[in-house]
């Protein structure tokens, strides 16, 4: 047996162990502090096998390769595991940016912690600031040693239970709008901070404002030189892309493709049927894509507009895929009114996973701007005129 | 021979195959051209003349004859013929054909019907050894050779063998729409035949050939589809209308958007299929009815907005953008719908 298929075997062995059966069951009714308990205890323990950041370098306790990172996601999806929710942030866009743009110290504070279970968030968008995010307003005025921040901040996701939060803010209000944007890790238990849930359209209470009044950052926590926070945020925000769009796709493979097979299976309108295996011949073209993407990001051959073009398909193939479920589903459908969390985006609870499926199409590029980048990077073609 | 090393030669093929297909303007692209640029010998063995090469490269020249909508009988002489030859015993009979076929001084038709997924055997054998039977819809049937899948004597499955111009064939043609592709109905009364064999299980080898010619569908779907995108692209970015390049309308552009990620997603289904039936892989079934499928869908899609977006210019014969849509239709029809190939699917679930 290949090393991989070695590999494979180990993995489907822990997973067996480890996988806690039953989860869904269980958190489809617990508290917002039970969901943390179990976020965090179900990171420790892949942590402890690790397999809770294999992407990050060997130094900071990750150095596995883009083959088995795909083995094990593949399997993670397979033994229906719970997500990673709350710790994504940092495992993900925390530690990239560090590692591309942090210094030495920054990462020494923060790697660690991480891997010790510290929650982070984005605090990059705005109420005036969504598709255009560089037109942000969140001001950092320069005080001594120290930032002075404020403004407010939207749609930071887990926000509620963040230690620490990546912070874009304008710090020369005087240049173009993405020259005077800086970035910032900021403690979220610094004076100043109010944090507000905004209930979404499943009744979830993830998303958060978050409001900045007066709010001091040491200057030691700008990533990179000051006013060039933009090209940071750029060289980090799609860094992670592919190896989370991969996760994704194998889960929609897995446990969304087995909710749709249940879903229809005594179902004798052929045009059902029919419709099973489109989504099944759409899925097995995600799944290649998004392998070819993890492949391409790293031996760096991938194409400007390629992880854009995953991201949009993923997007609106789990909207249709909902979609058809709640049709399925009939009035039935509609009477189960809690979906587990930790669970993907595809549930089993399908009405609530075709509503929220919006959150997929909106944020982190709405579908409307991932079009424009394929337009405009993947094929070349002519941006629109600016308004004068 | 690596994943790079065989990018490369595909490169090159692609860049060679482009090339020469670009010169032949009328889109006709005969049996002597194919075999003098190789591609008709591509999967026939060095000992007969041919590059000894697989079924990826075959699919490279699938594509690249897609992009060009090119008139020429590859899909049934070589996609389907020289793969059937290739399943079956070495013979005297054979051995020629597979030789003349990669010289090019004969070509092969399988009397197959391309009217359905499935590819049954049609013809029949009477008690004195000749093949009667009449078949529709038979991809390049205007053939020099008609190899007939048909049961024995003895009840397996073997291929009658015998010329177009012998006494009691005939090959009528069967005019298309799509004027890029030739169908004729092949028929043989008391036709006197020479009887080949499988190499392997008859069965598996009937499910091959039918295999290659999903995948060699698939592949010239593929290929027409990113012809018609690139020519889009290029004319929105030329096309001024209200002080702009049209490309620049976001209507406009987010439609090519689409078009590009219904490609992308087209080249992963189709390379599945490619690298299962060239590794003899046991789910190339599938692979292949998933990219038939999709692609067939996507190009008539892909081929229908690029008509729109083109404007009146789209229209109009001399533009050429018909031919692709209407290759793409049929394409799509040809050796079962979409909805057909995924019933396959369904049926699996069962």
């Amino acid at each position: 047996m290949s090393d991989l298929g070695e590999f494979r075997e180990r993995v489907r062995d822990w997973c067996a162990a480890n996988v806690p059966t039953d989860w869904r069951r269980e958190q489809a009714t617990v508290t917002e502090s039970e969901f943390v308990a179990f976020q965090k205890v179900w990171f420790a323990t892949l942590h402890q096998a690790g397999y809770a950041v294999p992407h990050w370098p060997a130094e900071w306790g990750g150095g596995m390769s883009v083959a088995e990172q795909v083995v094990l996601y593949q399997e993670l999806a397979a033994h229906d595991a719970p997500r990673l929710v709350l710790a994504f942030v940092g495992i993900h866009h925390a530690a990239s940016t560090l590692l591309v743009a942090g210094t030495e110290e920054q990462r020494q504070r923060h790697l660690p912690a991480i891997l010790d279970g510290q929650i982070w968030v984005q605090g990059f968008s705005e109420p005036e600031a969504g598709s255009d995010l560089a037109a942000l307003r969140t001001t950092a005025r320069r005080a001594g040693e120290n930032f002075v921040v404020n403004g407010q901040k939207v749609w930071a996701s887990g926000g509620a239970h963040a230690d620490w939060c990546l912070l874009l803010a304008r710090t020369d209000p005087e240049a173009p709008k993405r020259k005077g944007i800086s970035y910032f890790l900021m403690d979220m238990t610094s004076p100043g901070i109010e944090v507000r849930p905004i209930r979404n359209a499943i009744g979830e209470s993830h998303f958060c404002e978050i409001f900045l009044n007066d709010v001091e950052i040491p200057a030691a926590n700008l990533v990179g030189a000051e006013n060039a926070g933009w090209q940071v945020a750029q060289a980090t925000l799609g860094a992670e892309r592919g190896m989370t769009m991969l996760e994704l796709a194998e889960r929609l493979g897995n446990a969304g493709f087995r909710w749709l097979v249940e879903a229809c299976h005594d179902n004798p309108d052929s045009r059902v049927q029919d419709q099973v295996s489109a989504f099944e011949i759409e899925i097995a073209g995600l799944r290649g894509m998004c392998r070819e993407l993890v492949e391409r990001s790293e031996a760096g051959t991938a194409g400007a507009a390629d992880a854009s073009i995953v991201k949009l398909f993923y997007s609106e193939l789990l909207q249709r895929m909902t979609d058809f479920g709640v049709q399925i589903g009939g009035v039935r459908a509609h009477t189960v009114l809690t979906k587990p969390t930790s669970s993907g985006w595809e549930s089993g609870a399908w009405v609530l996973d075709f509503i929220g499926s919006w959150e997929w199409t909106i944020p982190g590029g709405a579908s409307e701007i991932q079009r424009n980048i394929i337009a405009e990077r993947g094929l070349g073609m002519p941006r629109e005129p600016s308004v004068q | 021979m690596t994943e790079l090393d065989f990018s490369e030669l595909h490169d090159e093929l692609r860049a060679v195959a482009a090339d020469l297909l670009g010169k032949e303007a009328d889109r006709e692209v005969g049996a002597p051209l194919l075999a003098q640029a190789g591609w008709t010998g591509l999967e026939i063995g060095e000992e007969f003349g041919g590059a000894g090469a697989t079924v990826r490269e075959t699919a490279v020249i699938c594509q690249e004859l897609g992009r060009a909508a090119a008139n020429s009988g590859y899909l049934g002489g070589t996609v389907i013929g020289v793969g059937l030859l290739n399943l079956l015993q070495p013979s005297a009979l054979r051995d020629r054909l597979l030789a003349e076929v990669a010289e090019g001084s004969a070509t092969v038709a399988v009397g197959v019907s391309a009217e359905d997924r499935a590819v049954d055997p049609a013809w029949t054998l009477d008690a004195e050894g000749r093949l009667n039977g009449s078949v529709p819809y038979v991809v390049d049937g205007a053939a020099t050779w008609l190899l007939a899948p048909v049961t024995g004597p003895d009840g397996a499955l073997v291929v009658a063998a015998v010329t177009t111009d012998a006494a009691g064939v005939t090959v009528e043609n069967q005019p298309v729409v799509d004027e890029t592709r030739s169908l004729a109905t092949v028929s043989a009364d008391r036709a006197v035949v020479e009887i080949l064999s499988f190499a392997g299980d008859p069965g598996v080898g009937l499910a091959t050939v039918r295999d290659r010619a999903y995948l060699g569908l698939a592949c010239d779907s593929l290929g027409l589809a990113e012809a018609m995108l690139d020519a889009t692209v290029s004319y929105l970015g030329v096309r001024q209308q209200f002080d702009r390049p049209i490309g620049s309308f976001q209507a406009v552009k987010h439609a090519c958007a689409d078009m590009l990620v219904q490609i992308s997603v087209t080249r992963q289904l189709v390379g599945a299929a490619v690298a299962a039936i060239a590794d003899g892989d046991p789910g190339a079934g599938r692979a292949a009815a998933m990219a038939k499928a999709y692609a067939g869908e996507m190009a008539v899609q892909v081929a229908g907005k690029a008509m729109q977006l083109h404007g009146g210019i789209g229209y109009t014969w001399e533009a050429g953008v018909h031919a692709y849509l209407k290759r793409a239709t049929l394409n799509r029809a040809l050796f079962g719908s979409p909805a057909a190939h995924r019933l396959r699917l369904t049926e699996d679930r069962r």
